[in-house]
């Protein structure tokens, strides 16, 4: 009962929208506390009890239902959810038959009975997904397909198509009138991803219950990644994996994970699915002219998928996120991101987190669930990186507000999108900016626009592999004073608005020449005592990072959304 | 010992490692992916993978890539992490004082412990002490460090938390030099009782195991019916003749100091070698990986020769030629 209960939540939640569904007040001034100290805590259990100890306030990503149950026990914890822009999925090698049969395929689909699998692996703590984008995203189309849960409807279409059970309980291939061959689910092992590799099993011996012989086949991740990544005489040696993507805010993985163009040697178009008529779509998804475009051409992609088939979506994993409640306040749960484990693309916690019962001051323990990488902002990519650097260079240009990620003016005022011709007589995107002019660098240095074109140009100049999407396409930009910027992109597209970024500082980045080998956050400021050359926009200053123990960042005091401007 | 016989060992060390590093280099290259492959994101086009290898030199033929690796183990410049682009040298430098601090205390105390309870309960044989001691050792011994270092971290963490449950030092760690060490040690306490519980018990048996074998030969029996007193015996005739395999062992352990624990190291949060090098091996760090087998594999090499070198000074029925 319990079960049903949560999942019940998580479904209600994921209808409403997280920070409204929770009632939270969030301001777009802040930060409140004087100082964010990052203890690195590796490991779960410990992560945990650090949490109940008050050692750490705030403990992102909750994944297991243990540790979930027993946190929710605590009355001081509070624990936060919001769908993410997460994707579990079975993916489907569409080149070989019988999986190249779109009719084997649906039956497939219907013998999957996700609530089950939600419910016995993970006790309801994931949402159910069939679509092709997550709920989260403003782009999700509910109105497709999503082939309930039928065993019998499913045994009905395979009968249809002449799919006929054969004397041993696996059915006869129409096409080749024989036994259909033996095919397997490739997953993680038990060791690595327990919940994967059952999930396996679980959707291999209901294959098998209407006749298609199916197995799951747990092996090394890497081994996985080799196979559905890599051709082997012109094709891709696997049946069917089961993996996750971490997607997001906009539905360009339609085009990346799909379009025929990517089903070449290392590309992510795993399934092989080629179709001119969805290729068409995706274009539209990768390069619409507006948002709306984008939107009519997702939801059609979206609606085609689910005709098509090249993968069956399972589930969403939502964030959740745990905090003390006893002793901080003020977080804000952000639809798609959470409310702590992306600061990256999620300012709002940073700015609104405090002390309970002191609007003002003092500091807020939040966990490092892993070492940082590289705090170099061209270099480091993960999660962990991504923290510090959400709190010391902030959204950028436009930030997605918390409800529905509709975008807010943030470091930008306002900005005009439009086209340009190219000296080619192509078609671009250009895109002004009328910057705030209140908003200096760490070391008060003032930021302008002369920092956006230098950053756009240092990107494409070093190809900072990190950042291709930004500078693939980018031409030039052009100073029209300091705080107004024309960006040109030598294509159309609307995604180009928010790949313009300016968090390199001119006045520090400009001498720098193998930007892989800087390190920022280990070099003293030229002129600013106290400060690194890792200095931001952001509502913190990156004060220190000992390796293996901490990051600490203070509070900046000419924030240009600080709570005295 | 010759010196045409130290010269043959440290030719054979030579040789030895050379089939490593080539071995550390193919092992690698033959596995599934590679470090870029690895990288799962809607966002990664070909093109970027292509730019990554390039940047990697991966794109470089083979036997470019070997010889270039070959010189950069020799000249032990290791190159940048794939995965961080830090220097390696560097990452392998700062982890080093936190393994050595964790595992060569814990090792001390394994050694000291495991050696001196050994021979203590070999003279009791039999006796109920003697029982217990064994017993414990064995159940110790037998148990997996994870567990050890959860239950440790449940008791001592949160049940009753009197111990700090991660890392080195407290945040923000204290000032002045004896502060400083004080929370140093107060912070191992928890990880280096870890892995010394799990690991004092085989030496511990060893070492019982051995004297109690010696004290019932003919030469411990001759030297009772000298008049020696039991200590005399002990010492200079039952445990003397155990000591040079004891010293061995020592010398051939050593290597592990620097391999780090992985379990305690993730438990306890220590930036430690271990993590460092599984991380690295899953993602196929390849300058990570093949840097610190390379520096494991030096190490053990110049151990195994130490050893044999030992063996000759403390036993001195060993002549070496």
């Amino acid at each position: 009962m319990r079960r049903i209960l949560t999942f019940v939540i998580l479904l209600a939640l994921l209808v409403s929208g997280s920070a409204l569904a929770q009632g939270v007040e969030w301001g777009t001034r802040g930060p409140h506390v004087d100082e964010i100290i990052l203890p690195i805590i590796m490991d779960q259990e410990a992560q945990i009890i650090a949490l109940l100890r008050g050692d750490i306030h705030v403990l992102p990503g909750l994944a297991q239902p243990a540790h979930i149950q027993r946190l929710e026990a605590e009355p001081n914890v509070d624990i936060t959810v919001s769908p993410g822009y997460h994707m579990f999925y079975l993916g489907i090698n569409m080149r070989r038959p019988p999986l190249s049969d779109p009719v084997v395929r649906q039956a497939l689909a219907h013998v999957i009975d996700r609530e089950e699998i939600i419910l016995s692996l993970f006790q309801g703590y994931m949402l159910p997904l069939a679509e092709f984008v997550p709920p989260a995203s403003p782009f999700y189309n509910p109105d497709v397909d999503t082939y309930p849960y039928d065993p019998e409807l499913a045994k009905q279409i395979l009968d249809e198509a002449g799919y006929v059970m054969g004397p041993d309980g696996v059915r006869i291939d129409p096409n080749t009138g024989e036994r259909m061959r033996e095919m397997t689910i490739m997953t993680p092992t038990m060791e690595v991803a327990a919940t994967s590799a059952m999930l396996g099993m679980m959707v291999a011996e209901a294959a098998q219950s209407i006749g298609l012989p199916i197995k799951a086949e747990p092996l090394d991740f890497n081994v996985i990644v080799d196979r559905i990544s890599n051709e082997v005489d012109g094709g891709r040696n696997f049946d069917m994996y089961a993996l996750a993507w971490s997607l997001g805010r906009f539905p360009t993985h339609l085009y990346t994970l799909f379009h025929s163009n990517f089903d070449v040697d290392g590309g992510d178009n795993t399934p092989g699915l080629r179709d001119p008529e969805y290729d068409a779509l995706a274009e539209k998804v990768w390069t619409p002219r507006t948002y709306e475009d984008a939107f009519e051409a997702a939801y059609e992609a979206q609606a085609m998928l689910s005709e098509l088939l090249p993968y069956i979506p399972l589930y969403s994993r939502p964030y959740m996120d745990a905090f003390r409640s006893d002793i901080v306040t003020g977080y804000v749960p952000h639809l798609g991101f959470g409310a702590a484990s992306n600061a990256q693309d999620s300012i709002w916690t940073p700015l609104n987190i405090r002390l309970v019962n002191q609007e003002r001051g003092g500091t807020i323990r939040w966990v490092l669930e892993q070492e940082p990488g590289n705090l170099n902002i061209l270099v480091g990519t993960s999660a962990y990186d991504a923290r510090i650097f959400g709190l010391v260079y902030g959204p950028g240009l436009i930030a997605p507000e918390p409800e529905n990620n509709e975008d807010m003016p943030w470091e930008a005022e306002r900005w005009e999108v439009g086209t340009w011709t190219t000296p080619e007589g192509n078609e671009g995107t250009k895109v002004t900016y009328y910057l705030r002019k209140d908003i200096t660098w760490h070391d008060g240095v003032p930021f302008t626009a002369h920092d956006i074109k230098f950053t756009m140009d240092y990107l494409k100049e070093q190809q900072v592999p990190k950042y291709k999407a930004a500078w693939d396409n980018y031409s030039h930009a052009e100073v029209h004073d300091d705080y107004t910027i024309t960006v040109y992109f030598d294509n159309v597209s609307y995604w180009h608005t928010y790949n313009v970024a300016g968090f390199l500082a001119k006045h520090i980045w400009e001498g720098v020449e193998k930007f892989d080998e800087f390190e920022p956050w280990k070099e003293p400021h030229p002129t600013v005592p106290g400060l690194t050359k890792m200095i931001g926009t952001g509502p913190f200053v990156f004060k220190e990072y000992v390796p293996g123990e901490y990051v600490r960042v203070e509070r900046y005091e000419d924030f240009w959304a600080g709570l005295d401007r | 010992m010759t010196g045409a016989y130290f010269w043959r060992r440290v030719g054979y060390a030579l040789l030895t490692l050379f089939v490593i590093m080539t071995l550390n280099f193919v092992i690698f290259r033959v596995m599934p992916g590679d470090p870029v492959s690895l990288i799962l994101s809607p966002d990664f086009t070909p093109e970027v993978r292509q730019l990554l290898r390039e940047r990697y030199g991966l794109d470089k033929p083979l036997w470019t890539q070997y010889l270039l690796y070959l010189k950069s183990m020799i000249t032990f410049d290791f190159g940048r992490s794939f995965t961080t682009r830090q220097p390696v040298l560097g990452e392998l430098l700062a982890r080093l004082p936190n393994t050595l601090m964790l595992l060569g205390t814990s090792f001390v105390i394994n050694v000291v412990v495991g050696v001196v309870l050994g021979i203590a309960m070999a003279t009791r044989q039999g006796s109920r002490l003697e029982t217990g001691v064994t017993g414990v050792s064995l159940f110790l011994n037998a148990m997996p460090s994870f567990f050890i270092g959860l239950l440790l971290l449940l008791t001592f963490g949160y049940f009753w938390p009197i111990f700090p449950i991660r890392g080195t030092m407290s945040v923000p760690p204290p000032t002045g030099f004896w502060p400083t060490v004080i929370d140093r040690i107060y912070h191992l306490v928890l990880p280096v009782t870890a892995v010394s519980l799990s690991g004092y018990g085989s030496w511990y048996l060893y070492t019982r195991n051995n004297v109690v074998g010696a004290l019932g030969q003919d030469y411990v029996l001759t030297a009772r019916a000298k008049g020696l007193t039991k200590r005399e015996v002990l010492y200079r005739h039952a445990f003397r003749s155990v000591l040079p395999p004891i010293v061995t062992l020592i010398f051939l352990s050593l290597p592990g100091l620097i391999t780090g624990a992985v379990i305690t190291e993730s438990i306890f949060s220590l930036y430690g070698i271990g993590r460092y090098l599984i991380d690295a091996t899953l993602q196929q760090d390849y300058p990570v990986v093949q840097a610190s087998f390379f520096v494991i594999a030096l190490a053990v090499l110049i151990c195994n020769l130490l050893a044999d070198l030992v063996y000759g000074l403390v036993d001195p029925r060993i002549r070496l030629r």
